[in-house]
């Protein structure tokens, strides 16, 4: 992953059609042109899996099912722990058949209709609820060497205890990580790059101008009219952590994506 | 396995209006989705035909539009769907609704099982399964919440009840009504969804089925609505508990007690 950083490889989030959409067809077709612009681009397509807890296609079964190319070095798939065992080895096994390494590794928000592992499914014993920290564990054992492992650091958790779950994280497996989204400096990640000077840290940046989204992830108010320049902000924490990574999320294609070229000089 | 599913559209459950002149639901301009119950029959047809092989076919009578629902239940794994519309099964009730079904299932052929949601979340029911098991003269179980065993001749289930369950063995062919409990039906995958939006859906009218006119929609129906009226309001209590965290805590668990809740 160090490389991705020291080549200047972003790490685009590319959504995947929902569940519920009513016009499928449109919603595949868009997705198939942002999966070609993004490997066009040399970037890394990261394909979210049921994010917020919005039930979507799975990254593997789309690019299985519109018979998208595969770079190895190119595809992101992220894993979370609300599948079944026998899903679970189904995206896994095709990860290991197509050539994908990248797995970002999360506990995942949920739904009432998702499936959850049971820690009886993956052999995790002495806890009552599968974490990422235990489906890392599980896929080193069940795919050693096969997959190359990130996870999430929350900088708006409590701190004490996200560093103690990053160190069961990595203990588990993790060779690098990606942040929740960064507006500005943030004295935790930099905790974080000095504690871990080894690791490749992606920081993911808010590309919507709507900022006010993102109170729920920083846990404060953000007001709904205040004014967001996500291009800025991105060349700014590109200043501010020139040895981080970052990860582009909700990234408009139409408005944006020209623009992102130039912007990691 | 020959399996039948029987499903419905019903609107979505916030949407529902009631015509005031007919005393009918207003269907027309409403949100429609798959009756709830109706995916955990779907759900436990499929399972048995992973389990012992065979076919799911989604039957459905409702307007053109309940294709959608169709194409739903195919994409959870259903092999095909058929529909029965027809402005002539408009205003049926559960007798004539379950009689039309039955005829379906009679031109089908070769049927084994007939599996149903236990109720429909619009009508609430829980008369069409039973009516369907009637109208064709076979045995039926009811609030099925466990399909123990499958042979060439039977079938073998635990019916729910509020103090325990019933374990019936039926001669097959056979229906089920289903709850909630029997499974999780499972999340449609792409493949399924795109099979489901390209598949053909064929719509039977009543000719298609030899169902008598006289016997389906309004003329069909016995049951006449007299009136109808909102359930009254819940009478809820509200109380603020103020204090510590512990102290919340206590007295929550203390008013919970007051209450039989705990």
């Amino acid at each position: 992953m160090l490389h991705h950083i020291q080549n200047k490889v972003y790490h685009v989030e590319i959504l995947p059609p929902k569940q519920d959409s009513e016009k499928l067809e449109a919603d595949l077709e868009l997705f198939a042109t942002k999966y070609a612009r993004v490997m066009e681009s040399g970037y890394c397509a990261c394909i979210t899996d049921n994010a917020m807890g919005h039930l979507a296609f799975q990254g593997s079964e789309l690019i299985q099912e519109l018979d998208l190319p595969v770079d190895p070095e190119k595809v992101m798939i992220h894993l979370n722990t609300f599948h079944t065992k026998e899903d679970l080895h189904t995206i896994l096994d095709f990860c290991r058949d197509k050539g994908i390494r990248y797995l970002l590794v999360i506990s995942g928000d949920g739904s009432e209709r998702l499936p959850k592992l049971q820690p009886s499914d993956i052999g995790a014993v002495g806890v009552e609820s599968v974490t990422s920290v235990e489906l890392l564990r599980y896929i080193g054992r069940a795919y050693p060497g096969v997959f190359v492992m990130g996870v999430a650091f929350n900088p708006y958790e409590p701190e004490e205890h996200e560093f103690e779950k990053m160190e069961r994280k990595i203990a588990a497996g993790a060779t690098f990580i990606i942040t929740q989204p960064l507006i500005e400096k943030n004295a935790v990640v930099d905790r974080l790059l000095a504690k871990y000077p080894e690791m490749p840290v992606i920081i993911e940046a808010w590309m919507s101008k709507k900022i006010s989204l993102l109170s729920e992830a920083v846990g404060y108010e953000i007001p709904e009219n205040t004014e967001f320049d996500p291009i800025e902000t991105l060349k700014m924490l590109h200043r501010l952590y020139p040895t981080c990574g970052v990860y582009l999320s909700l990234l408009g294609f139409k408005t944006q994506y020209h623009l992102i070229a130039d912007t990691w000089t | 396995m020959k399996i039948v599913v029987c499903v419905k559209q019903v609107p979505a459950t916030h949407d529902a209006k009631i015509d005031p002149e007919t005393k009918r639901i207003i269907r027309e301009g409403q949100k429609a989705i798959l009756n709830p119950f109706d995916t955990y029959a779907v759900e436990e047809g499929v399972l048995l035909k992973e389990r012992f092989g065979g076919e799911v076919i989604i039957l459905c009578m409702g307007p053109e539009k309940a294709h959608e629902s169709i194409r739903e239940a195919i994409s959870g794994g259903a092999d095909r769907g058929i529909l029965l519309s027809d402005r002539a099964f408009g205003g049926s009730d559960t007798w004539a609704t379950s009689y039309a079904l039955a005829k379906a299932i009679a031109k089908i052929g070769d049927v084994d099982l007939v599996i149903c949601g236990k109720q429909a979340i619009d009508g609430d029911t829980a008369q069409v399964g039973p009516g369907i098991a009637a109208h064709l003269g076979w045995l039926q179980a009811t609030y099925v919440m466990k399909v123990e065993d499958v042979t060439a001749e039977s079938i073998r289930v635990r019916r729910m009840h509020e103090d325990g369950y019933d374990i019936c063995e039926l001669p097959l062919p056979a229906v089920l009504t289903v709850v909630k409990d029997i499974n999780s039906p499972r999340i449609p995958s792409l493949r399924g969804r795109m099979a489901a939006n390209k598949a053909e859906i064929p719509i039977w009218k009543p000719a298609d089925i030899g169902a008598e006119l006289d016997r389906i929609g309004l003329n069909g129906s016995p049951t006449r609505v007299v009136r109808t009226q909102p359930p009254p309001a819940r009478h809820t209590i509200s109380k603020r508990i103020v204090g510590t965290s512990e102290e919340c805590a206590r007295e929550l668990v203390r008013e919970l007690r007051l209450r039989s809740i705990l």
